[in-house]
């Protein structure tokens, strides 16, 4: 078996990345905290099974964080998720911190980008979250060329979404 | 648009998108929060603000003397059903043992002249009713604690015959202390982040020591993070309790001062609490409790037979000095008087305690810091149709020789 780090340095090393895709799928950073705690609560639990030689620890972290959010989503139905998203007020925005985040003027790109269909969204998140289209497309069931043209088609859909809105 | 301004429109969105992804980050203090439940092995609730921040809001403020004008009366926690660790934390909650000595340097006769300190500070308590609000608005579901005003009455008998008890203070412990506390146990100092004294190393896990907090009130503390590599405590047979009792001799870590033991196996990792006593002469042990009235002392947390997490008080020198207390029937009237007005048009519960006992406190204050007595009064009433317990504490040490 090869050697794994150990789990604390994959903690580090990817909690931003994951919080960023969770938070770019439910937009509610609440929620995104919940989610994201979820996967390394899980993945901690589970990374003594984890084969380093069969996938990278990213993808293996992220097909937690897909599954998590899918979960999620299964839970509390599409319009649930949107009202929570419009009404709820959560704990970090009332910290600086979370107040400062809020100022971050990407905020509306990554709400227009939870706007857009599952698929769509999930190749952009999965790609810009620093995965390679061949661990995109294992992730989402297809090719790499398949996630290609999936994410290429999502850009331009983002693209307009943006150009209307006038984000 | 021609497919070149409509390829650099993509690229520009492209780089937007990293960006966006780079710069979302969770709020800070997340990552260590989220580290520490991890190793607590407990679930993920909703936000993370429970009592387990305490241990969070590392960041030690210079402590200030409390004001005593804000607090002749303290309102604790009351717990609609249970408190959040179950049946934990109470006499009957396990099976009683206790150590045999007492705390490092605490004289157990207290033979000193009382009030040996001068006059201590009053302790405060935070979670003062909100008399602007009614009831139903404080009943925190979440963590159990309820905060509105009440009515209250008196229905049970306190019996003193003792007119004086000790006050235990310590000095605040330093870097050297904490570093000397984990080199006894093997471990070596990684590095010092922020609100915690050292942050240390050994085989199989990581140790982190942390000194008073003022806000949340919390003592001086070590946390014993196991990795992965910590082993399974083989003993055949072993409770819980047998376990932690291995575990913590193995390391050291067996408290040096009376406690009795609380196990709560009602979920995964089970906890084991040991509960820390001061000796009363002329009283029963009294138990230490934190803000939210629990027994605390050390916990050790258990899955499948493996510590995941151990946390206590960090052990130090304790002067002790015998300190006049009020009677009964002034404690009592103490108690009564923290009734709050219900600003709703909502009434305040009844409540009808019934229980007092003799506890002790932490009074967080600079350079020293104090353990001093006060009464736990407890009853319990109904509210939407729950049975909600109130306590109230109030400061047992007598006012002429406590800071106004």
């Amino acid at each position: 078996m090869l050697d794994r780090p150990p789990f604390e340095d994959i903690y580090r090393e990817y909690l931003g990345r994951i919080y960023a895709y969770v938070r770019a799928q439910v937009g509610a950073s609440a929620d995104a905290e919940d989610i994201t705690a979820q996967v390394f609560m899980n993945a901690y639990q589970a990374y003594a099974r984890f084969e380093a030689r069969n996938t990278t620890p990213s993808a293996w972290l992220f097909r937690i964080a897909r599954n998590a959010t899918l979960d999620h989503f299964r839970a509390s139905g599409r319009r649930e998720r949107l009202r929570r998203t419009i009404e709820h007020q959560p704990m970090a925005e009332e910290d600086p911190a979370a107040q400062a985040e809020d100022r971050i003027q990407y905020r509306a790109l990554l709400g227009q980008l939870g706007e857009l269909p599952e698929r769509q969204r999930d190749a952009i998140s999965l790609r810009h979250s620093g995965l390679r289209f061949d661990e995109v497309g294992k992730l989402m069931g297809c090719s790499e060329d398949a996630a290609k043209m999936l994410y290429h088609r999502a850009l331009k859909a983002l693209r307009e979404a943006v150009q209307k809105e006038g984000v | 648009m021609s497919d070149k301004e409509e390829d650099l429109e993509l690229q520009a969105l492209q780089r937007q998108l990293d960006d966006a992804f780079e710069t979302t980050r969770p709020r800070t203090g997340f990552e260590d929060e989220l580290w520490l439940r991890m190793q607590a092995g407990r679930p993920a609730p909703r936000r993370f603000a429970d009592a387990f921040s305490a241990l969070l809001q590392g960041i030690r403020e210079v402590p200030a003397v409390p004001m005593a004008a804000v607090a002749a009366v303290l309102v604790v926690a009351v717990g609609i059903g249970i408190l959040a660790y179950g049946g934990f934390g109470h006499r009957g909650g396990g099976a009683a043992t206790s150590a045999p000595l007492s705390q490092s340097g605490a004289s157990r006769d207290y033979a000193g002249a009382s009030g040996t300190f001068g006059r201590v500070p009053t302790p405060v308590f935070s979670g003062v009713p909100k008399s602007s609000q009614g009831p139903e608005a404080v009943a925190d579901t979440a963590s159990g604690e309820y905060l509105g005003p009440v009515q209250l009455t008196w229905a049970g008998t306190l019996d003193l015959t003792i007119t004086s008890v000790p006050v235990f203070r310590y000095r605040e412990p330093s870097t050297n202390t904490a570093d000397q506390f984990a080199t006894a146990l093997g471990a070596v100092l990684r590095e010092r982040p922020a609100g915690f004294l050292g942050s240390y190393s050994a085989a199989d896990y990581t140790l982190k020591i942390r000194g008073t907090v003022q806000s949340p009130q919390a003592s001086p503390a070590f946390f014993v993070f196991a990795a992965l590599s910590m082993p399974p405590i083989d003993a055949a047979g072993a409770g819980p309790k047998d376990l932690a009792d291995i575990f913590l001799a193995q390391h050291s870590l067996s408290p040096q001062w009376t406690y009795t033991i609380a196990v709560d196996s009602s979920g995964d990792p089970v906890k084991v609490l040991y509960q820390r006593q001061f000796d009363v002469p002329g009283y029963a042990p009294a138990y230490l409790i934190e803000g939210s009235g629990k027994h605390y002392g050390i916990e050790v947390d258990l899955s499948n037979n493996r510590p995941v997490l151990v946390s206590g008080l960090l052990p130090m020198n304790l002067d002790a000095a015998p300190y006049r207390i009020v009677s009964a029937a002034d404690a009592i009237q103490s108690a009564l008087a923290s009734s709050g007005q219900s600003a709703s048009a909502t009434p305040a519960p009844a409540v009808k305690l019934t229980q007092a006992e003799l506890v002790y406190v932490l009074v967080p204050a600079g350079d020293h810091s104090f353990y001093e007595p006060a009464f736990l009064f407890s009853g319990t009433f109904q509210l939407n149709g729950k049975t909600a317990t109130k306590h109230v504490l109030v400061p047992a040490v007598d006012p002429s020789q406590r800071t106004p």
